[in-house]
Parts: C-alpha cells; structure tokens; sequence
C-alpha cells in the first residue's frame, strides 16, 4: 500500500539548513511523517528553535551546528549523526546561499567571494554525499536528495555563483545515481522555481507574477515531495530531478500569461 | 483507508477521480492508487474487448480499499465521442471530475522503412491523439473547480530509440503537450504533469523478448532490471494529490536513474 510506503517511522534524516526557511519547513515535516532528525546549520539558536518543533511531533531531534562549507564539520556532522542513532537514512543536503551576489556585474565578484559561494552551494553537497555514502553502503539503502535551483537548469543575468553551483549540482545528482544504484541508494533533486522567502526576493520577483500559476512558492509547498524522496515510495525514482516550480521551466520562451495570436 | 496525519496533503478523500486506459499494468496500479487514497472511482479503456483486464483493475481497487466498485466504462479512446460521453458519465456519477489519469499506450516497434502514412496515422493516433482528447475533454470537466491530471508515459519521450522513430514522436508529442497545456491552464487551477516509466516489466514488452535487445538492454539499465508496475504508485499519488499543489508542466521519471546515462 502506498500510505505505507510513504511513511518514515524509525528513518532518520539529516537536513542541513535546517535553521530556516525551506530546511525548518521540511525538518518539521518529516519529522510529521515520522522521521527523526538531525538538524544542521551555523546558528545554533535557530537549530533549537526547529528542534523544538519537531520534538513537539513527538520525534528526536539532534543539533549539530554546521558550517557546511568545512569538509571537517560535515564529517563531524555525519559522525555525530551515527553516534547518536546509528545510522543515516536520508540526507538532504539543503544549505546554500549565494543569493547575495545577484545582480554583481562579473567583474565585481572577487575570487574570495566565488570560492565562497561554490563552497557554500556545491561543496558542502559534496561533503555531505562523500560522508553519508560509507554508512549507506554497509546497510546497502539510503536516499540523498539535495536541493538545487531552477537557476540550475537557465540562466540568469549577473547570476554566476548561485546559476554555476546549483548547475553542477544536478550533475553531482546524476553521478551519484549511477554510482549507487546498485546499492540501493538513491539521488535525487529538488528543483525548488522562486520560493521568494523575504521581502527582498519577494519585491525582486514581483510577487510571482511572471510565475505561471501566479504565485511563488511557500515553505509549505516542499514538505510532501521532501516526504516522497524520503521513503520507501521513491524506490525506483533515481537521478531525478523534480521540479516545483508553478509551471515556470515548462515554458520560457514566451512570456508568462501572455499567448500568441491565434491563426487564422 | 484514511491516511496518517502527517500524510494528508497525499489523501483524494472526498475527490472524483477517473483512469482512462486502466486495462494496462500502469493503469490498473493508478486505479488502486486512487482507491487507497480516498477516491471516488471511475475506470475506462482505451479500446474495446478488454473486459478482463478492466476487471483485475476493479479487482485491486477493491484490495485497495475502494468503498464502492469502480464504475467501468470501455470505449474507444481515439473516438471523441466516446471519450467525451465516459468524462460526461464521470461528472454525473462521481460528482464531477478533480483528477483524472491516462495511460493511452500503444507501443509500435519497426524501422522507418517499414512505416507507411497508415501506419503513421495508427501510431500518433493511439498514442498522442488519444491523450490530446482526454486532456481536451478533461480540462474542460475540470474548468469549474480545478483539477489535477497525470499523463503516463514513457522515457521514450526524452530520447531517441532505433526502430522506434513513430512512437519516440508520439511520446515526445506527448511531453510537450502536457508543458504547454501546464502554461494554458496554470492560472485556472488546473495542473498537469507527466509519469515517465522506464522500461517496464508487461506483457509484450520489447524488454522481455527473449533476443539480444532485451538481454543487452538489462544489463545497461541502472538497477539491472525492470520497472515493476506497482513502482509506479508512489509518483501517481503524489502528482495527482494536493502533495504536488505548485507543480504543473512537469515530467517524473521513474527508471532508476537511467536517463542520467550518457
């Protein structure tokens, strides 16, 4: 039975970025679902604030502040992980940033500041994938998912950093799906479109209108396919990269809401 | 059966829902997915004198957990006419329509000398034709309300196969069919995405021949094997549910990870 499948008692799940925004929101929901969790990123008193929630759902939940763009402290992370419940079902290698840089013309962005975005966005995926694989190779199962960008897939103008390493890591998605299928250890993507969660990005994309469905996304939009990835009902859904987006990457070369004359 | 709390966004509770082409495998398995979750059923065929299959389908709604027997409705999906009358009968009897399936297949195997206009007409007809008349018809059902349809097909949409060049068209049709109609009817709460199955485990499968395609053809997938229909019910139910509410025009594919393949 599907409901079955989909259920994640007794998982536990890694999500860095789990402070806020889209990584709070999925922490909480599969925790709902059923999952403890390992709550990861630099400010540790956000991780309370999401650790309490999830332990309100009556789920475990452990804080190990992260700086995911350290190889050191992503090991550290997995090993505290393992330590603590023996094991690691999902990770969802979420944390990025690199927004910051939009709208910096090529020349403004210093080699300090493109290592750190790479670092940030790619890397620590990187890390993160290289430190779970060891413990999901010996229990033969697993899911990765990492969140990449629809600015993965198009580009943007005076989008270098954050266009570059989300990009790189749907084929870093790919790789690892090939890699481990034979071991029963899926990767998979999510693609989030614009999730325009401050008043900054809310402004930047008008309020989502150029989105298909009119809208952008909100936090709560990501939990079911974030539940999905992680169970068992995702079986044989591998290297894909799934995207929630209100329709946006299915057009782009019109634009939004607007159609053609039609032909006489 | 009702669905865990932190599952609800994945319930149809209440929903209508309707599966055209649920004689094959794919469709069999959408009609017990729906059932599980909650919906009011109504099955179709693609085509005539498939009354045994159609009642396996009935046969795993009822294991499912389905509360009343699927309504059954065999036609010929290619004929307007009839697809139209079955969405029709859909809205009277279910009280509308919020999520319909289609699993219009009809695999075509041959190179392209072998084709002839006939046989093109034949091919893009059960194949795209079908699914522009259920999706024409079943947006027009959903236009009040909203609604969510899934569109399975194959991975034979994203590339291309030898000695398959009329079918890869008609799947490829298919997929940009649905992205377009995403965009059309994005703002009128209506959704629709695609289901892509790998090479899947039926009857009459080129996968399952016993030659040198089907044996070089496993080792090459990523899991060394079939796709087992049931492995689809997870991806419908989350495209048909509200879990997928800011996900239109898109394509899952369910292949274990072959179409990362170089």
């Amino acid at each position: 039975m599907v409901a079955d499948n989909l259920k994640l008692d007794g998982k536990l799940a890694i999500i860095t970025g789990a402070g806020r925004g889209l990584g709070r929101a999925m922490a909480v929901r599969l925790a709902g679902a059923g999952a403890d969790i390992v709550a990861a990123a630099r400010t540790v008193e956000q991780l309370e604030e999401t650790a309490a929630e999830v332990r309100k759902l009556g789920r475990k939940c452990l804080v190990v502040p992260t700086d995911v763009s350290r190889s050191a402290a992503v090991n550290a992370m997995v090993a505290a992980a393992v330590k603590e419940f023996g094991k690691v079902d999902v990770l969802m290698n979420n944390a990025g940033a690199g927004e910051d840089a939009f709208g910096k013309t090529i020349d403004q962005i210093s080699d300090e500041e493109w290592r750190r975005g790479i670092d940030l966005n790619l890397s620590s995926q990187f890390y993160g994938c290289r430190a779970v694989i060891p413990h999901m190779l010996k229990r033969k199962r697993g899911k990765i998912i990492n969140v990449a960008s629809g600015y993965g897939l198009r580009g943007g103008k005076h989008n270098y950093i954050y266009a570059c390493s989300k990009g790189a890591v749907l084929q870093l998605t790919r790789s690892m799906a090939l890699t481990y299928a034979d071991y029963n250890i899926q990767t998979n993507c999510i693609v989030p479109g614009i999730f325009p969660h401050n008043e900054r990005l809310m402004a930047f994309f008008k309020g989502g209108k150029f989105i298909p469905m009119g809208r952008g996304g909100q936090d709560a939009d990501l939990g079911p396919l974030a539940i999905f990835l992680s169970s068992e009902a995702s079986n044989h859904i591998n290297g894909a990269l799934i995207k929630i987006d209100g329709g946006g990457l299915a057009g782009g070369i019109t634009p939004t809401g607007i159609a053609p004359r039609q032909t006489a | 059966m009702a669905f865990p709390q932190g599952l609800n966004d994945f319930s149809l509770a209440g929903k209508a829902g309707l599966v055209i082409g649920a004689e094959h495998p794919a469709g069999r398995v959408a009609a017990a997915t729906l059932a599980e979750a909650g919906a009011r059923l109504m099955i179709a065929s693609q085509e005539p004198a498939t009354d045994e299959r159609m009642q396996e389908a009935v046969k795993a709604a009822q294991a499912a957990g389905a509360k009343a027997a699927p309504i059954i409705r065999v036609q010929n999906a290619n004929i307007r006419a009839d697809v139209r009358a079955t969405i029709d009968e859909a809205v009277k009897r279910l009280g509308g329509l919020d999520v319909m399936v289609t699993v219009l297949d009809a695999p075509y195997y041959a190179p392209a000398e072998a084709g002839d206009d006939t046989i093109f007409d034949r091919v893009i007809e059960s194949n795209l034709k079908s699914v522009w008349i259920a999706c024409q018809e079943g947006g027009r059902a959903m236009r009040q309300r909203g609604g969510s349809i899934v569109v399975v097909s194959s991975v034979l949409a994203e590339r291309g196969v030898p000695g398959a060049s009329l079918y890869c068209a008609a799947k490829g049709g298919v997929a940009n069919l649905v992205r377009a109609l995403a965009l059309e009817w994005a703002r009128q709460n209506i959704r629709i995405n695609l289901l892509e199955a790998g090479w899947m485990a039926e009857e009459r499968s080129p996968a399952l021949a016993d030659d040198e395609f089907a044996a070089n053809l496993l080792k090459y997938l990523p899991y060394k094997r079939l796709v087992q229909p049931d492995e689809l019910a997870g991806v419908l139910l989350y495209l048909v549910s509200p879990a997928s509410g800011f996900v239109t025009g898109e394509a899952i594919a369910i292949d274990g990870g072959l179409l990362c393949r170089v």
